[in-house]
């Protein structure tokens, strides 16, 4: 358990005798699942300044009561591409850029086990998430809520594109969660170095095996609400028109049976990425692993219970309401175990507080409060004075920024030195670390009160009657000191990209395969696919010599690795054209629209995977 | 299995814990009568405002300080603006939505349902102290959401 950094061979640019493509192309027709990593990351992050700008617009909106600096309408727009753009654009995406990176190196893997699949399902997202984004050109934002309620979505409510950018640009992005949840489960299951048996796996690819899991089995949920609210909306379906003899309230529990398995798809990934980082920086192995482990799939399975607690005012009745009540207060068990094992890791730990640590114990901080908050509404007589309140505004925020973002923010600082083979600024971190600290808690404390004291959320003003500006003033402040914070970031990743202190292949420590490989990796990984005999491969002398001895040297001929192609991005673009198409409502054009998606389909079909000669 | 006897007593109290609530929450909702509204009714909305009660929305008064107050929820606004009552009055909220789903939050009470258009909420308080509730719609109802409300004054 000694550092091992200094043992192993240094950076890459020592060993490499390949030099790689880096070009524009190679970028567009890469199917390898590191630069598609990288991809994600870069459009996450953009996507991330673009709904952030949006949540300072809201912030400013709501800093004096009665305030008109935009209109309600735009309003409207931004909160709700805000949420939408948060979650599927920046929260969901980054978590997969982090699978794509890690987990074949993770498992001893050369890439995952679709490598085209996998870049059609980045250019999906990305051009679906262009799609939705473009909506604010022709001034058509979608404007009715993350959480679409109908029949505020219904043709009648809504006239005009809004709601149509945003049930297709969603049912376009849910293409490309499904495409990676089959992606990383046959990945996982099929590719394991060997010895890297299920129980061997590092936390983080058990939390991606779980999280696709919730991908492939929620996403079809919302797909299928989202076509009959688009057959309601183009073709005079009634499924959510209660005058037509439909029920809204089955848009509701639709809605909600993907949506809050959709936040445990959010959070298990940052679960994971914690869980790896603190035994590294404590210098001990994760504390109680296989009760984490199961504690993350109990997760997964208890989450598929409790959709109704985003319910109760409905007026489901007294026994539904008491399940998801039961059901609500269980979730938080398996929750709470795993931060007491990670507790207990640190306890009696050599601690090392690094940014990616800070961050991590950050998490445990702020995540705790937004979990506990969460069990003051598990409880439906509670509930009821909070529904819709700025109370949960404060809670999913804790959540969702103080679990899913921070602890992917830790991984960042914890991964950056693998993938540029350079270190992250420590004293840059350090700021990113604390303005975040500080600018998150500010903006969102105060919304505990402000929504105790009666403020409803996706309000567009408020009146000087409420009492509320003192909250709402601060939660202003809190925010643009978290845009600032989110500037350092991109400023230390720009600046330590091109000039960040070298790192060594293992630079902390850690015990996993990822770290047996130069920094950055080569883009086949492993020359030869080494043997695991234990958890922590790298922590055991005999077992680590063995391993470097096999990952380190170059080897005499390189692995085979599948071509790039053009036919991922050219795929997506006739998908996502396709599903725009839908738009126009005239049936014909719709049809027209998937001779493309036929067309390309065909090509991608009958091109060779693998350079010529060389069968598969 | 060797459970060490703290871990036991520690199992133990959780476990009765868990027993405890589970207690509490039937003894409330089967010996006190504790419900939390459910479906009332359910009504056509496009003929809501041609249906009783709601043809005729406001307070009326039942009984000895009992009063029902029937209300509409519509973008954007309710029906009727604002209800009077004498502290120690028990009202029965009885409310429905015309168009998109509203909510109906009775500010420093228990009152707070969703109003969903063909389903009838209702639900009842006593309101003991003079004063004035704003009732908010809290359920996002596009543009004019934030001119939504109500007041009851209780005298």
């Amino acid at each position: 358990m000694s550092t091992i950094g200094l043992e192993t061979p240094v950076g890459r640019e020592a060993t490499a005798h390949h030099e790689e493509d880096t070009g524009f192309w190679s970028w567009i027709t890469t199917v390898d699942h590191k630069r598609i990593a990288i991809m994600y990351f870069v459009a996450a992050t953009a996507f991330f300044f673009i709904a952030g700008l949006k949540a300072l617009v809201i912030r400013a909106q709501l800093m004096f009561p009665e305030q008109t600096l935009i209109t309600p309408e735009l309003y409207n727009q931004f909160f709700t591409m805000h949420g939408t753009t948060m979650i599927f654009l920046v929260a969901m995406p980054m978590a997969v850029a982090f699978f794509n990176y890690l987990v074949p190196l993770q498992i001893g893997a050369r890439d995952v086990a679709f490598p085209r699949l996998n870049a059609l399902a980045f250019w999906i997202f990305l051009f679906g998430g262009i799609y939705l984004n473009s909506s604010f050109l022709v001034g058509a934002a979608p404007h009715a809520s993350w959480v679409g309620y109908a029949t505020l979505t219904s043709p009648e409510f809504s006239p005009g594109q809004n709601t149509n950018f945003w049930l297709i640009g969603l049912s376009i992005l849910g293409i490309a969660s499904i495409m990676g949840g089959v992606n990383f489960i046959t990945t996982i299951i099929n590719m394991r170095a060997p010895g890297m048996k299920l129980m061997r796996m590092p936390l983080f690819t058990w939390m991606t095996l779980v999280t696709s899991f919730l991908l492939i089995t929620a996403i079809p949920v919302i797909g299928v609400a989202l076509i009959y609210l688009g057959f309601d909306r183009l073709f005079g379906t009634v499924f959510f028109q209660p005058a037509g003899g439909g029920d809204p309230v089955l848009w509701q529990h639709l809605f909600w049976i993907f949506g809050h398995p959709e936040v445990y798809i959010l959070i298990l990934p940052a679960f994971g990425v914690i869980s790896d980082i603190i035994p590294t920086f404590s210098k001990k192995p994760l504390f109680g692993y296989p009760i984490v482990v199961y504690a993350g799939i109990l997760i997964g399975f208890i989450g598929w219970g409790v959709w109704s607690h985003h319910m109760f005012t409905v007026g489901l009745g007294p026994i539904a309401d008491s399940f998801f009540v039961a059901a609500t207060m269980i979730i938080a068990i398996p929750t709470g175990v795993k931060i007491f094992n990670w507790l207990a890791t640190m306890w009696g730990g050599s601690l090392k507080f690094t940014t990616a640590m800070l961050f991590c114990v950050g998490l445990l901080a702020v995540f705790t409060v937004g979990g506990l908050s969460g069990i003051m509404h598990a409880s439906a007589p509670v509930n009821l004075q909070q529904h819709d309140s700025y109370f949960v505004v404060a809670h999913f925020h804790y959540v969702i920024v103080g679990g899913a973002m921070m602890g992917l923010w830790a991984g960042l600082y914890y991964w950056f030195p693998k993938v540029r083979g350079r270190f992250l600024d420590e004293t840059l971190g350090k700021w990113h670390f604390w303005t975040t600290m500080i600018g998150f808690n500010l903006t969102f404390f105060p919304m505990h009160f402000a929504g105790l004291f009666g403020m409803p959320r996706r309000i567009f003003t408020y009146s000087a009657e409420l009492n509320v500006d003192i909250y709402n003033q601060l939660s202003t402040v809190g925010a643009f000191i978290f845009g600032i914070s989110s500037v350092i970031m991109v400023w230390n990743i720009v600046k330590s990209w091109r000039s960040g202190e070298p790192a060594p292949a293992n630079p902390w420590g850690a015990p996993h395969l990822e770290w047996a490989t130069p920094s950055p990796p080569h883009h086949y990984n492993f020359p030869r696919i080494p043997t695991v005999r234990s958890r922590e491969p790298l922590w055991h002398k005999q077992e680590r010599d063995e391993i470097l001895a096999v990952t380190m040297p170059d080897p005499e001929e390189e692995p085979l690795m599948p071509n790039p192609s053009y036919w991922p991005i050219v795929l997506a673009a006739a998908i996502t054209l396709s599903w725009a198409l839908v738009m126009t409502g005239i049936w014909w054009v719709i049809a027209l629209g998937i001779l493309p998606v036929i067309l390309a389909t065909f090509m991608w079909a009958f091109e060779p995977a693998f350079p010529e000669g060389h069968g598969h | 299995m060797n459970v060490k006897k703290v871990e036991m007593v520690f199992l133990s109290l959780c476990a009765s814990m868990l027993l405890v609530f589970l207690l509490a929450l039937f003894y409330s909702a089967y010996g006190m009568g504790m419900h939390l509204p459910g479906v009332e009714a359910t009504v056509d909305p496009r003929e809501v405002r041609q249906t009783a009660p709601f043809d005729e929305p406001g307070l009326r008064e039942v009984g000895e300080g009992q009063y029902e107050a029937v209300f509409l929820g519509f973008a954007w606004g309710f029906q009727p603006r604002e209800i009077t009552v004498p502290a120690g009055s028990e009202v029965t909220f009885i409310a429905t939505a015309t168009d998109v789903i509203h909510g109906f939050h009775v500010e420093g009470t228990r009152v707070n349902f969703m109003l969903i258009p063909g389903q009838v909420a209702r639900q009842s308080y006593t309101f003991r102290e003079p004063g004035e509730h704003l009732i908010i719609c809290h359920e996002f109802c596009g543009a004019g959401h934030h001119l939504m409300y109500a007041r009851v004054i209780v005298e």
